[in-house]
């Protein structure tokens, strides 16, 4: 299918006409030098700006950088978590992707938290992330943390199994303008801008995406989407001590679905939108200390264009519109009681809202009030120990209030060698459509969810090690741990008047065990040659906790056990990435992404993924100084060069397995 | 032979930074109590004074075709190349490089490459230069003409140096531009030494730097020395000096950083031993 047309290109170029370059000379007045002597500075490096060392940090933490984000030639945000240990990532089409970690998951991975700049994109009501619609670019992304682990304790509910923090650009940090367009096979077309400014009171910088591909390479499968995208972000410091952080963005897509053929699914488009305010005030305290208050809205829809709509193959609801709403205060106090305490402690509430006749059929779900309240310390207790402590308390809205406890101990056994010890506690609340889920009875597979569900807990346990050997350009991460899922929360299914089980209730049914360790090895040989090899080994052990409503019925018996039973197949055994930069010659640099997987059934698709791999490479050719204003470079990505097996996830017979095979495409940017 | 009457002194300090009107008052306090000392008050016409006090490089314009003689307590950095050769003697503010390099040695040693901004080239840098290369330590420059510049030069000189030293430097510093300076070198996790308490608080690592009172204290001595003898000393920088740090900085950057005051005690250990 084409592509639209390039509205934003318009919009994109009458911008760039606009902005002029703002610089004057720098002048030697007459006080000027005394002036960086004995002014008065704004604090810049404020304590929720800084990152705890990754030696120092309680929970394994993975680092995607810029300079990673433009090795990989990756184009979606979620293809990123490629690079992170025991992370899946896969996509409901050729579009629609979900990320999971320690896999265990079905298409609507719900036991991450992750946050955008502090802003949780988390959303009700199926509690997932609409990865394609968050309204960043990449070309944004100043780093990602990706916390491998529960760490309720620092990033709040639903971090049940990990946090994946993405920071994106500070609008202060000045950078030239630039646009970028990529085209290539598979409809590939993607165009960007990005226009940034800054003063002395007020920083900003707009950014325009539009990004559009022809989704798998099926002939059958309508996967063909684009998505139009929009943010700014706006920093204002009226003195030393306050800023005012603002951020808007907003998304718009349009994805393909039906399959050729499939008569419940005939062709047509999807429609989702996703857009956001956000305000940060943080002001700069004495002695190190700092104030923080954030509030975010965010809100969601979207909808089918068709009267019945398929999910996973089944024809689930009449006619699918949803909207979801989320409002978001938060508090946080940062006090820095000597140079070896450090106590960040805060509140903070939240309201959920999600509507949706077809989710909610017979009885609209709540407005969730949610509160939580949470304190985390670091403590030196000495130059080579380090504990972290923390815990948060919340109140989920449904009746549950949960305390998340986290502590760690970090042991520096030799310089630039840490043990780590950790313990940690989390929980995932039911998503609304767990708790109060009602679909029409008419339908093959509705949900009628009894509710009453406990949240999951999460314990986990872990020892690490962090080992960098700067004379060697070495870093060695990596961590063995056991992770406990207790709880769990999956489909229950309920038997109607004739005997038939065509529809589902949740319950929490399951426990499963993980084990596995993980490691990281980064090798830097030169300012423009690093290697980054990942590698997860995991096993998944599941046991039941509870029993199916209708344990009275072999079928709700066999389907249960069966679920048991497939269980260690949910989690790939090995799984891993590796990615090289090298630096060829002045201007020209090479780097390649070698990325494999092991066997894994994804909990509702119809048959495991087989064993795969593939290999990514990318050639930039820069001009100009890089990064500079008149500076840019041109890069060829060819992604599966060899057109190795990479299966991903599929739930609908026609789709069969898809198999992503060859695709190249150029990209050019230009900074002025 | 020491004159008997005492020795009239005029301060002079032109516009309104917190830092140069505090040595401004603070040296006021020590003359009015130095025996042979008779301060003149702000109303006065420098006619009348025996000794000119300029504080700051505007004062120090300000009295530059005086035939008085002058102590000028500024930055190296203002004082131009081509001084003349009358009655005057500097006291700086700013620290020599030898303390700089001192500050380095002891907190960061393992810094192989020191980077400078600057707006234009400058004597004092090339010597400091000199005096880093003999001590096993490479300076790269990169020189900033306009505001646009700033940004990219600056990137291409963190990506070469393990720290950035700030160097007093008009338009480069400036409470609109630290931000951006300093997010910069946290992101490409090269710390900054600064220049005063205010930039360890903005974000630097850490910093040498002397108090106005300190200072204050060294112009109140030479003042009274001049006094007994009328004999105006050498141009020198403060002697006393104080260290600032960031432990919060160093600990994101993983930077295992001393004490304020064991930095202290090792950079003078430092220089004594070179005296020795």
């Amino acid at each position: 299918m084409k592509v639209g047309t390039l509205a934003v290109t318009r919009i994109g170029l009458s911008i760039m006409l606009m902005a002029g370059t703002c610089s004057h000379a720098l002048a030697e007045d007459t006080s000027g030098s005394e002036d960086a002597y004995f002014e008065e500075l704004p604090v810049v490096l404020t304590p929720s700006r800084l990152t705890q060392p990754l030696d120092e940090s309680p929970n394994a933490v993975t680092v995607i950088d810029r300079q990673m984000i433009r090795a990989s030639g990756f184009r979606r945000l979620s293809e990123l978590f490629r690079l992170v240990p025991g992370m899946y990532v896969s996509s409901q089409n050729g579009h629609s992707a979900f990320v999971s970690y320690h896999g265990t998951t079905d298409n609507f991975s719900r036991r991450m938290q992750v946050l955008v700049d502090g802003r949780s994109v988390y959303l009700p009501p199926f509690s997932m992330v609409t990865w394609d619609d968050i309204p960043v670019l990449l070309e944004n992304i100043e780093r990602i943390e990706v916390i491998r682990g529960p760490a309720a304790a620092s990033h709040g509910a639903n971090s049940t199994q990990g946090v994946i923090n993405i920071i994106t650009r500070d609008a202060s940090i000045a950078a030239p303008n630039e646009v970028t367009l990529t085209q290539g096979g598979n409809g590939i077309l993607d165009l960007s801008a990005m226009l940034g400014q800054t003063s002395e009171l007020f920083d900003q910088r707009l950014s325009l995406g539009y990004r559009a591909d022809g989704g798998y390479d099926l002939p059958v499968f309508n996967d063909d989407n684009r998505t139009r995208m929009f943010n700014w972000r706006g920093n204002y410091h009226p003195n030393a001590v306050d800023t005012l952080d603002m951020q808007l963005g907003y998304s718009a897509s349009t994805r393909g679905d039906g399959v050729v053929g499939r008569n419940q699914s005939p062709l047509r488009n999807l429609y989702a939108s996703h857009d956001f305010q956000q305000l940060t005030w943080t002001r700069a305290l004495d002695n190190g200390n700092e104030l923080r208050v954030q509030y975010h809205h965010t809100h969601a829809s979207f909808s089918d264009s068709q009267p019945d709509y398929l999910l996973n193959g089944v024809t689930l609801f009449p006619k699918v519109y949803i909207q979801s709403q989320r409002h978001d205060l938060e508090l946080q106090h940062t006090v820095q009681w000597n140079s070896q305490n450090r106590l960040v402690w805060g509140a903070g509430g939240r309201s959920d809202y999600a509507d949706s006749s077809a989710l909610f059929y017979y009885k609209p779900a709540p407005r969730l009030s949610q509160y939580r309240l949470f304190a985390h310390d670091e403590w030196r207790l000495h130059d080579a120990l380090i504990l972290n402590t923390g815990a948060m308390w919340e109140d989920d809205g449904m009746q549950h209030r949960n305390v998340s406890p986290r502590a760690s101990l970090n042991y520096h056994i030799a310089p630039h060698q840490t043990l780590r010890l950790g313990a940690s506690v989390a929980y995932r609340n039911p998503a609304l459509i767990e708790e109060y889920g009602n679909t029409q009875p008419a339908e093959t597979s509705p949900f009628a969810a009894y509710g009453g569900l406990s949240p999951e807990k999460m314990l986990s346990r872990e020892i690490g090690y962090v080992g960098q050997f700067p004379d060697a350009g070495l870093t060695l991460d990596a961590r063995i741990y056991v992770d406990h899922l207790n709880k769990l929360i999956y489909l229950d299914p309920l038997r109607d008047a004739n005997g038939n089980f065509n529809s589902a209730s949740f319950k929490n049914m399951y426990q499963i065990q993980f084990r596995g360790w993980e490691s990281t090895l980064k090798y830097q040989w030169s300012a423009q040659s690093r290697l980054i090899f990942n590698f997860a080994h995991q096993k998944a052990v599941c046991t039941a906790e509870g029993a199916p409503t209708w344990i009275s019925d072999p079928r709700a018996v066999a389907w249960f056990s069966d679920w048991i039973g497939q269980c260690p197949s949910m989690v790939p055994d090995n799984s891993g990435s590796l990615l090289l930069e090298q630096g060829l010659a002045e201007g020209l640099e090479m780097s390649a992404g070698y990325y494999f997987q092991e066997r894994v059934q994804v909990l509702d698709a119809l048959k495991p993924q087989t064993s795969m791999s593939r290999f990514d490479i990318k050639i930039t050719r820069s001009f100009g100084k890089r990064d500079e204003a008149g500076g840019g470079e041109v890069s060829l990505v060819v992604q599966n060069l060899f057109r190795d097996t990479h299966t991903e996830y599929s739930s609908i017979p026609q789709q069969g397995t898809p198999n992503l095979g060859r695709r190249a495409y150029l990209t050019a940017t230009f900074r002025y | 032979m020491a004159d008997a009457s005492p020795l009239r002194v005029m301060l002079l300090q032109e516009g309104d930074l917190p830092g140069m009107r505090s040595l401004e008052s603070m040296l006021g306090q020590r003359l009015r109590t130095e025996s042979g000392v008779l301060l003149l008050s702000s109303s006065s016409r420098p006619e009348q004074a025996d000794l000119l006090v300029a504080i700051g490089k505007q004062a120090a314009a300000s009295v530059a075709g005086t035939v008085r003689p002058v102590l000028n307590i500024q930055l190296a950095a203002d004082v131009p190349q081509l001084r003349s050769t009358k009655r005057s003697a500097f006291l700086y503010i700013e620290q020599p490089a030898a303390r700089q390099l001192a500050l380095i040695r002891a907190a960061l040693p393992q810094v192989r490459t020191v980077g400078i901004l600057l707006s234009e080239p400058r004597a004092d840098i090339a010597r400091l230069r000199r005096q880093f290369i003999d001590a096993g330590i490479a300076v790269e420059v990169e020189q900033v003409e306009d505001d646009a510049e700033l940004a990219p030069r600056l990137q291409s000189l963190l990506r070469r140096s393990d720290v950035l030293l700030a160097a007093p430097q008009a338009g480069i510093y400036r409470s609109d531009t630290i931000r951006n300076i300093l997010l910069e070198t946290y992101r490409q996790r090269v710390p900054m030494i600064g220049l005063s308490p205010n930039f360890v608080r903005a974000g630097a690592l850490c910093a040498v730097y002397s108090t106005p009172e300190q200072i204050a204290e060294q112009a109140a001595a030479i003042i009274g020395d001049y006094a007994r003898t009328r004999r105006l000393p050498a141009d020198q920088y403060p002697l006393r000096f104080e260290v600032a740090v960031n432990f919060q900085v160093a600990h994101s950057l993983g930077i295992p950083m001393k004490g304020a005051e064991q930095l202290q005690h090792q950079m003078r250990r430092g220089s004594e031993e070179v005296r020795h």
